[in-house]
């Protein structure tokens, strides 16, 4: 069996305009009542359910979204209702959930525009994805998106990023180390502050040109990967991965050719750096340096000669778990 | 004896100079690239074992007797996992 063919809702043929569009439209915000269970499924206090194209999250006794394919967003606030907490939500899990349903990827990256090509930086939270494009910016990167990539996967070759929906939020430290101006606290809770993009942000789609890793080590490094490891990387952002092969209702072969296909089609690094703030600079020049050089551009190097053959094992497809 | 693959068993993809295999049923990935990648190209159905090595000592110019331990370790592995049969 080889790679099947990937079986989305979405023909994938829409220009970025429109999805850009479509985007905007399905992500409208109006209050509501909203229902206390999905196709069958009840749904409580801190829980969250997505089938066909509806999502339902209650994050607490207060607050509560729904949102159904052509018909936005719906929210229902109880009494004590947290509009900081509803803002986080809405542009977080409910905008990723919404833009599964409508066939894009949500992907947990920040991204910098250069050269008419987004470059994304992912890792976990508290890998500095927005610290680093912030500090890009300074150095003449406008800002792409923060914290969540949106990506059409529809199209042949690399996949089309949306521009970002998340205004850049960084930590005290981040906008010391990052000379960001800071603006408004995003709430107490967060430790964060709204921040203006150093660099300035971009509006319009750009193709995907790369995706770095974040990584922490002893040394500055930028290391391109290829193979297996591009494949397997690309599914370490569980949460995204989850929602969309949930909204995709994909079978794990059809999965796995619609990852094998990204992995081709987005070149990848890892970028490893100590996480010290004495050196924080390095990292970045080292960063910005490998752009200008045209970094996505390289292609990986070849092996010769007979060595014993074997069977790499690469542990266990999300869409299997 | 001919080796076969397991077609029904998984699903494969060829990302930069590997090939990524998936079993379908545990969603356990494996991956091949160079020597092990040349065995799996010439495991087409119509091979043999010492076929497959004979092959491959003459593409890389390698002693046939080392060639063939190692494809005969390395096939043992296939069968291990299910990915060939034969």
């Amino acid at each position: 069996m080889t790679d099947g063919g990937e079986t989305g809702k979405r023909p994938g043929t829409m220009s970025p305009e429109q999805a850009v569009l479509i985007l905007k439209r399905e992500s409208r915000v109006r209050s509501g009542t909203v229902p206390h269970a999905i196709a069958g499924v009840a749904v409580g206090p801190r829980q969250s359910w997505l089938a066909g194209d509806e999502f339902l999250l209650r994050p607490d006794e207060c607050l509560a979204f729904h949102y159904a394919r052509g018909q936005g967003i719906t929210v229902a606030r109880g009494d004590g209702a947290d509009a900081i907490a509803e803002n986080l939500w809405l542009n977080g899990s409910v905008y990723a959930a919404m833009a599964a349903i409508n066939g894009f990827l949500p992907f947990h990256a920040s991204a910098v525009a250069w050269d008419g090509r987004a470059v994304a930086f992912t890792g976990p939270g508290g890998a500095g994805k927005s610290t680093l494009i912030a500090a890009l910016g300074a150095r003449g990167f406008p800002m792409f998106c923060d914290d969540t990539l949106v990506l059409d996967i529809g199209g042949e070759g690399a996949p089309m990023a949306m521009p970002g929906h998340k205004r850049l939020k960084l930590t005290p430290a981040a906008l010391a180390l990052t000379g960001a101006a800071r603006q408004e606290e995003v709430g107490a809770q967060t430790g964060k502050f709204y921040a203006e993009p150093p660099g300035g942000d971009w509006q319009v789609p750009l193709p995907l040109g790369a995706l770095i890793f974040l990584e922490e080590g002893p040394d500055v490094s930028l290391r391109r990967i290829s193979g297996h490891e591009r494949f397997t990387r690309l599914q370490d952002d569980h949460y995204t991965a989850n929602i969309f092969a949930r909204a995709r209702n994909h079978t794990p072969a059809e999965a796995f050719a619609t990852w094998a296909r990204l992995a081709r089609a987005i070149p990848m690094l890892v970028f490893t750096r100590p996480r010290d703030e004495a050196r924080f600079g390095e990292g970045v020049d080292a960063v910005a340096k490998a752009l200008r050089d045209g970094l996505m551009n390289e292609g990986p190097a070849a092996a010769s000669g007979w060595t014993s053959p074997v069977l790499g094992a690469n542990g266990t497809d999300r869409a299997k778990e | 004896m001919t080796i076969t693959k397991d077609g029904a068993r998984f699903v494969e993809t060829e990302i930069d100079d590997e090939v990524v295999l998936m079993d379908v049923e545990s969603g356990t990935f494996f991956s091949l690239a160079g020597t092990s990648l040349a065995v799996w190209r010439l495991i087409d159905g119509s091979r043999g074992e010492g076929e497959i090595a004979a092959a491959l000592a003459a593409d890389y110019d390698a002693p046939v007797e080392q060639v063939a331990a190692d494809v005969a370790a390395f096939l043992a592995e296939l069968r291990e996992a299910g990915l060939v049969t034969g």
